[in-house]
């Protein structure tokens, strides 16, 4: 292992950047997956027809094509961002259609009367979103967003793909010039480890905290 | 869908055919996307994609029965009926699958061919796609015999496998856009930002000549083209052959100057198989004699590089190898 020791520099940096595009594309996903997620249950359907094509879209097209499409094809219409923001902007967009499922499943949780109350009370529909059913609807899905939290972690690698250096790019770089892989990528799979491991043991502590018992 | 009561509920038909609708709505519009975007920047004639040339491979000698040592590699390979090569499908000029012939093109796809010819008789080669990544690791854990794949030869490297050869001398060199002013030597790549294959000897040679220098990578050649004429660098350093192809694939771009290095490209080996590595290297001399190199070259990087075949650089010429 003394090759990662003797490039701690390079694996530093790699995961310093890793930290920024995981909680820079993670706050952008968690924000338009609230958004999404309610638009899927709101009252108008024109909303809900974009809610599900957004859903759709993001789910169903793999990261890498779109990191792909963003880097390159954008600047095609005469669109140019920074590769560290095009990452950024492209991981949010596509962990947004998870976390909107997952937000839509923890309205589903809630119950009817609750919805019925708020109603009967004279809310309309977004009040009794924001004021009744999103916050509970969002304490029973703590444990499914750190699972998209991890995953998202994980696919901020793909990003070494269209030029940003982070911890998998830094990796590669380093066994470029010493040839020896198993060390290497051994060291950055415990730089990873130690990310999402983390990010479990921060989300069961949330949960513990926020959990309704029904 | 259902579950939640703000809104009324509607009828489980029209739900369910929005379901199946959106995705297949979805899907052809992708497709039709994806491929207006690979149109211009993948290749419609790459070069390398050999024409009506003689088979080198085909027409060359196998070794002498005394060569093939008993219990030796060469007579396990030769027992297995195939080589099995560690190399790329996407290196044009180099080793690149020609969807058509379903044959993969190129030099060091046709120097494979060559020692499969050599060792078994017939040129039978299964090309493993070897990520840079992984080419210690495939050698040393022996699923692949060889490795063909721009290999360029560093005494770091060689303490982890053995190298035969070079078989090959290349240098790194600068593509810029064409009416790009403000580079004309190595040292004028400092503080500008420069693109380079990832995983590719560019990344080092740059630090070396222009230390100063942002480094951004790309996964393949397509890509960092793609990259400089998109403007997300000043320049684009890969080994000359490869931007010599890319300019008669993209005219707005130029080579500047000759190449600023020199690459040894060597036959990555198992370590510590020496009887191999002597095999391999007896052969890359009676190819470089009998002409077999010469034609693999005109009729691969020849096909872009100017001038006669060079000559085949001396084995074990340099440190590592």
């Amino acid at each position: 292992m003394d090759v990662v020791l003797r490039h701690l520099s390079a694996f530093t940096d790699g995961i310093v950047t890793t930290l920024e595009l995981t909680a820079l594309s993670f706050l952008g996903a968690l924000l338009i997956g609230v958004v999404v997620a309610a638009m899927r249950v709101s009252p108008v359907a024109a909303l809900r027809g974009v809610g599900t094509v957004y859903v759709e879209t993001f789910q169903n097209t793999p990261l890498l094509v779109l990191l792909v499409l963003f880097v390159f094809g954008l600047p095609e219409v005469g669109v140019i961002f920074p590769l560290f923001t095009t990452a950024v902007i492209v991981i949010a967009l596509y962990e947004a259609a998870y976390i909107a499922e997952a937000v839509r499943s923890g309205i589903n949780t809630v119950s009817i009367g609750q919805a019925e109350a708020a109603r009967a009370l004279g809310l309309t529909f977004g009040q009794s979103l924001r004021l009744v059913i999103l916050p509970q609807a969002l304490r029973g899905v703590v444990q499914p967003i750190g699972n998209i939290f991890i995953a998202l972690t994980m696919n901020t690698s793909l990003a070494a793909a269209v030029g940003v250096v982070e911890l998998t790019s830094a990796a590669n770089r380093v066994n470029l010039m010493e040839a020896q892989p198993i060390p290497v990528f051994v060291g950055a799979g415990i730089g990873y480890m130690l990310i999402c491991a983390t990010a479990g043991i921060v989300t069961g502590m949330i949960e513990r905290k926020v959990a309704i018992v029904r | 869908m259902s579950g939640f009561p703000l809104r009324r509920p509607r009828s489980g038909a029209s739900s369910r055919r929005l379901r199946t609708a959106v995705p297949a709505v979805l899907a052809a519009l992708s497709l039709s996307v994806l491929a207006a975007c690979s149109s211009d920047s993948s290749s419609d004639a790459v070069p390398g994609g050999k024409p009506a040339g003689e088979d080198v491979a085909k027409k060359a000698e196998g070794a002498p029965d005394a060569a093939i040592l008993p219990g030796s590699t060469m007579a396990k390979i030769k027992e297995r009926g195939y080589l099995i090569v560690g190399g790329s499908q996407d290196a044009p000029l180099w080793s690149q699958l020609n969807p058509i012939s379903g044959k993969t093109d190129g030099f060091d796809a046709e120097m494979g061919r060559l020692l499969a010819k050599y060792i078994i008789g017939k040129p039978e080669v299964k090309i493993v796609s070897s990520a840079t990544e992984t080419r210690e690791a495939l050698l040393q854990n022996g699923t692949v015999d060889v490795v063909f794949q721009t290999y360029t030869i560093t005494p770091k490297r060689a303490e982890q496998v053995a190298f035969a050869g070079p078989y090959y001398s290349s240098g790194q060199a600068i593509l810029t856009k064409k009416g790009a002013s403000g580079i004309k030597t190595p040292a004028d790549l400092n503080g500008k930002t420069v693109i380079a294959g990832a995983n590719t000897p560019a990344i080092a040679a740059i630090k070396q000549v222009a230390p100063d220098a942002k480094v951004v990578t790309f996964g393949s050649d397509p890509e960092c083209v793609t990259a400089l004429r998109q403007g997300r660098g000043d320049a684009y350093v890969q080994d000359q052959a490869l931007l010599v192809a890319d300019v008669k694939q993209n005219p707005d771009t130029t080579v500047v100057g000759e190449p600023f290095t020199s690459d040894p490209y060597g036959i990555g080996l198992k370590k510590d198989d020496a009887a191999f590595k002597t095999f391999v290297n007896d052969w890359l001399r009676k190819i470089g004699q009998d002409g077999s190199w010469q034609t693999v070259w005109k009729q691969t990087l020849g096909t872009v590089v100017e001038g006669n075949p060079p000559t085949p650089p001396a084995i074990g010429g340099v440190p590592g190898s």
